[in-house]
């Protein structure tokens, strides 16, 4: 039982949604009444099919579909030149459904959540024009690393997927404002996060971290931080797998923090090779150097006062104390904490 | 004490003609109250206006400051949004949903000799339409949007009015006093009330 479409008095916005339908014909439209056709509201019909008279309002900028039973998205879309933002939430659409071109379409927002996604088509990762992405409760089982060419994008909403790891390729979004990971099966965060210099927001919640790196300090502009639902660890916990060092290691230990002078007429070029890849001790006032052998030290850092979150970093050895404090004593089994200044991290939420 | 004659309201603004007949009595009467609010058939095109929402949290929208007695305000949540486990300030809670649903997870106080940290006491998800009711004595409570596809918005009602409240950490049962900022006020964005809300924690 249709009811008569709806416009608005410009005759750019056409509202169809919860009118049983299973097709829509626009043939009764002139061609000029067509163009006007800038937003089309489909969602929560009975579409099972992508109503093909859709394709020919060609001043289309948005469409939402959502709410229907479309499997496939039809090559006929390409039509649309000037489609930028297209809804299709709580459809059946998976990777397979999407036209080979449409990595083409100049599209900026790209919704569609609640769908059968299980990965991430090439199509969408070679849209560089998508500032919004998102995929929210398909079931993604990650992230792949070519996501790093969707260089527009600035929100990026992947909660409630299957997702185990994050790649570090997703550092190189630098325009990313809002990242959403929460409600996946994420293990441990990416050091290289940090280069995410325009994130505003990095939802996290219901996941399986125990710790966070210590890199995450140095998001200053980061304001919304969700890690509640996660197994964070509350007490310091001694890493029981710290492996002691190599006779070679620590003969490179002492070449390295003793500054001790050499060259191709004095080793051979493996063992040259071995001893540029010494990292320095993130603690400042250790001038060490390790190789292999170095120790996960998770460190609780106080954010703002409030929480205490347990961040990790590597150290030479169990002996050497954390740069974020200033009292070696003061590490290992105290958690009297050094606070992180209140400006640097304004809303975490947690537990 | 007038008994009032529990008419369902017609509209948001019926609705708020009620609230204030109610509320010019000193002693609040919870089922009459709760009883109300989900009689209100929610029309999106009564509080569109109230709706802002924000990318990245949830939003608190005042509607009407109640003769001073209460505090009416819509929240708007978008996907994947929730709140702290927070208290009341022994105040009476009322949360209606308009549009979508949350999910309510009810906590106890926490136990300082507890060192486990706070448990969920029970959980619920709220329908359109529904009000619950909360204050300190029930207990504590998180309130979230844990959908990701669809939006959510509140109607809550609180006497008499706050603007701080205790928010908890669930792994130490620390709580942390924070003040309650507006992003709009009667439909009119207000960006520069005050310095960061730290409610949403």
């Amino acid at each position: 039982m249709a009811r008569f479409p709806s416009m608005d008095e410009k005759g750019s916005v056409l509202y169809l949604s919860r009118l049983h339908l299973e097709d829509l014909s626009l043939d009764h439209l002139t061609d000029s009444k067509r163009q006007q056709i800038q937003q089309l509201h489909l969602n929560y019909n009975r579409f099972s099919f992508f109503p093909p008279s859709v394709c020919f309002l060609s001043n289309l900028e948005y469409l939402d579909i959502s709410n229907n039973a479309l499997t496939v998205i039809p090559d006929d879309i390409m039509r649309l030149t000037n489609l930028k933002t297209f809804v299709a939430k709580n459809n059946l659409l998976n990777e397979f459904s999407f036209p080979k071109e449409f990595e083409r379409m100049q599209i900026e927002t790209l919704n569609l959540s609640g769908n059968r996604f299980e990965d991430i088509p090439m199509q969408f990762l070679k849209m560089t024009t998508l500032q919004s992405l998102s995929l929210g409760g398909n079931r993604l089982k990650n992230i792949p690393a070519e996501i790093e060419k969707l260089t527009s994008l600035e929100m990026l909403y992947l909660g409630g997927n299957l997702i185990s790891s994050i790649p570090p390729e997703v550092a190189d979004l630098t325009s990313l404002r809002y990242l959403v990971l929460c409600d996946n099966r994420i293990q441990s965060i990416p050091p290289q996060l940090n280069k995410l210099h325009s994130l505003l927001s990095l939802s996290l919640h219901n996941n399986l971290l125990t710790f966070l790196p210590r890199e995450i300090l140095s998001l200053v502009h980061l304001q919304e931080l969700s890690l509640r639902g996660n197994p964070l660890v509350v007490r310091f916990i001694k890493d029981m797998t710290y492996d002691p060092p190599s006779l070679m290691e620590l003969a490179g230990r002492i070449v390295k923090s003793q500054n001790l002078p050499f060259s191709s007429c004095d080793l051979p070029s493996n063992l040259i090779h071995y001893l540029n890849l010494a990292s320095e001790c993130p603690n400042p006032k250790c001038a060490g150097v390790y190789f292999d052998s170095c120790v996960r030290h998770i460190k609780f850092v106080d954010f703002c006062g409030k929480y205490r979150l347990p961040l990790m970093h590597y150290l030479c050895s169990p002996q050497c104390s954390s740069p974020c404090s200033s009292n070696p004593q003061s590490d290992a089994e105290s958690e009297e904490e050094n606070s992180v200044p209140a400006d640097r991290l304004q809303r975490v939420l947690l537990g | 004490m007038e008994h009032t004659e529990l008419v369902k309201p017609e509209s948001l603004e019926d609705l708020i003609q009620t609230l204030h007949k109610i509320f010019e009595s000193d002693r609040v009467n919870v089922e009459e109250v709760q009883s109300i609010m989900e009689s209100y058939e929610s029309k999106p095109h009564e509080w569109m206006k109230y709706a802002k929402f924000d990318q990245y949290r949830y939003t608190r929208n005042l509607v009407n400051e109640g003769n001073g007695k209460f505090n009416l305000m819509i929240l708007c949540w978008g996907e994947g949004h929730g709140s702290s486990i927070h208290d009341h300030t022994d105040s009476h809670c009322f949360l209606k949903l308009l549009q979508g649903q949350l999910k309510e997870t009810l906590f106890d106080w926490p136990d300082r000799r507890l060192q486990g940290g706070m448990t969920q006491k029970s959980q619920r998800v709220l329908l359109e339409n529904q009000c619950a009711y909360i204050n300190d004595s029930i207990g504590l409570h998180r309130v979230e949007n844990v959908s990701h596809t669809e939006t959510a918005v509140s109607l809550h009602l609180y006497s008499p009015p706050f603007q701080t409240c205790r928010t908890f950490d669930q792994r130490t049962g620390h709580h942390n006093t924070v003040r309650m900022t507006f992003w709009s006020k009667f439909g009119e964005r207000t960006p520069y009330e005050s310095t960061v809300s730290q409610e949403n924690n």
